[in-house]
């Protein structure tokens, strides 16, 4: 039987094959924990006094950041409560939100569940219906649940916004964007947002650097309660193409990920400075008040157009 | 020797060599190692680890699309 690098325990839990190196349990916590830690001192993601909202969807990233993030908590530096967003998906979201719901409480952590239906008055699952749909079910998921998102940590006063997005997720962002050629998207991806209106709440990654595998070892062995289900709509997408592609490429070449991040953050600087010269005039949508580049905010557009008006 | 395997809600008795890896039983039923967690006999394991006759294995499917 293998035994631990660190402190030479069996078993062994994880053989991480970029660096050789191979933990226990115990082991394998600490050092996914203090690598996230790590991450938030480093890039001064969340500082002492800060009111972080957790972005909590019931999924194992959520949960991973709402569990390391809530040590900060425990320890007085931070506020910190949770957003579910219900998106109102059949057969799938319930069982996240009840989850969600349950990971918040056995943390003591103010919970706030707000809903498609409440705030734009249809369900995912009704808009993927609506013959006035123009876009697949992530462009109107990301939009709409931006939109809540931002709108409930300015309601509830919160400083930073915390959400899952894990090493996999990033270098799917990053090459889905140099594949479609979109540098403005580019522009933006990072570790922390830098608003340009201040009602824009900044939003930070935590577990940025922490593979998606890892993410899940991570809360079986922490025996947090989690959803594993996948989204119905999330194969239609092109990230799930790139996701696809980048998996299997890391069987062969474990570092991929890693120095796909890197070097993107390397060469992230030289990107903006090139390309984000075009000032974005942002003012107010008309109709909500959110921050919006047009007369209207792509939320309300997109309602606008849902609803069949033009 | 023989293995039991949950997967999901499927459940299975497997006929296996001596020496054999849980990645070869994943092999052999087209699970990517990258998608999923294994448990045997309710820890979890890496998938270099050899079985032994009797293990009950559960592979827990984390990542869609793997």
């Amino acid at each position: 039987m293998k035994t631990c690098t660190k402190c030479g325990a069996t078993p062994v839990i994880i053989h991480r094959k970029a660096s050789g190196q191979m933990l226990c349990k115990d082991c394998f916590i600490e050092s996914a924990t203090e690598k996230v830690l790590k991450n938030i001192r480093r890039n001064k993601l969340i500082e002492r006094g800060d009111k972080v909202a957790v972005a909590l969807s019931g999924g194992k990233d959520s949960v991973m950041v709402l569990d390391i993030v809530n040590s900060l908590h425990e320890r007085n530096i931070i506020d910190l409560f949770a957003i579910t967003i219900d998106e109102g998906i059949g057969g799938y979201r319930k069982h996240g939100v009840e989850i969600a719901a349950k990971n918040a409480k056995k943390l003591g952590i103010d919970h706030r569940i707000a809903s498609f239906k409440d705030y734009f008055g249809k369900t995912l699952d009704e808009i993927m219906h609506n013959e006035s749909r123009q876009h697949g079910a992530c462009t109107y998921c990301g939009v709409f649940r931006r939109w809540i998102i931002n709108r409930v940590a300015r309601e509830e006063n919160a400083t930073k916004i915390a959400t899952g997005h894990n090493l996999d997720d990033e270098t799917e962002a990053i090459l889905m964007n140099y594949l479609e050629g979109n540098i403005d998207n580019l522009t933006r991806i990072g570790v922390k947002s830098e608003p340009k209106n201040d009602k824009f709440t900044i939003k930070i990654k935590p577990i940025r650097e922490i593979p998606e595998k890892e993410v899940a070892l991570y809360v079986i062995a922490r025996e947090l309660d989690v959803h594993f289900d996948e989204c119905p709509y999330s194969r239609e997408s092109f990230r799930g193409e790139v996701g696809r592609f980048v998996k299997e490429l890391s069987a062969n070449h474990p570092t991929i990920m890693y120095s796909t991040l890197k070097g993107f953050d390397k060469i992230k600087p030289a990107i903006k400075k090139e390309f984000s010269g075009k000032k974005v005039n942002m003012g107010n949508c008309i109709q909500c008040g959110e921050p919006a580049s047009h007369e209207l905010c792509r939320a309300c557009l997109f309602a606008k157009s849902l609803n069949g008006e033009q | 020797m023989e293995v039991k395997v949950i997967f999901g809600k499927k459940e299975e008795n497997r006929a296996i060599p001596e020496e054999t890896t849980i990645k070869e039983v994943l092999d052999a039923m087209d699970i990517s190692s990258e998608a999923v967690v294994v448990k045997r006999n309710n820890e979890i394991v890496i998938e270099e680890e050899f079985l032994v006759d009797g293990d009950v294995i559960e592979v827990i499917r984390v990542i869609y699309g793997g």
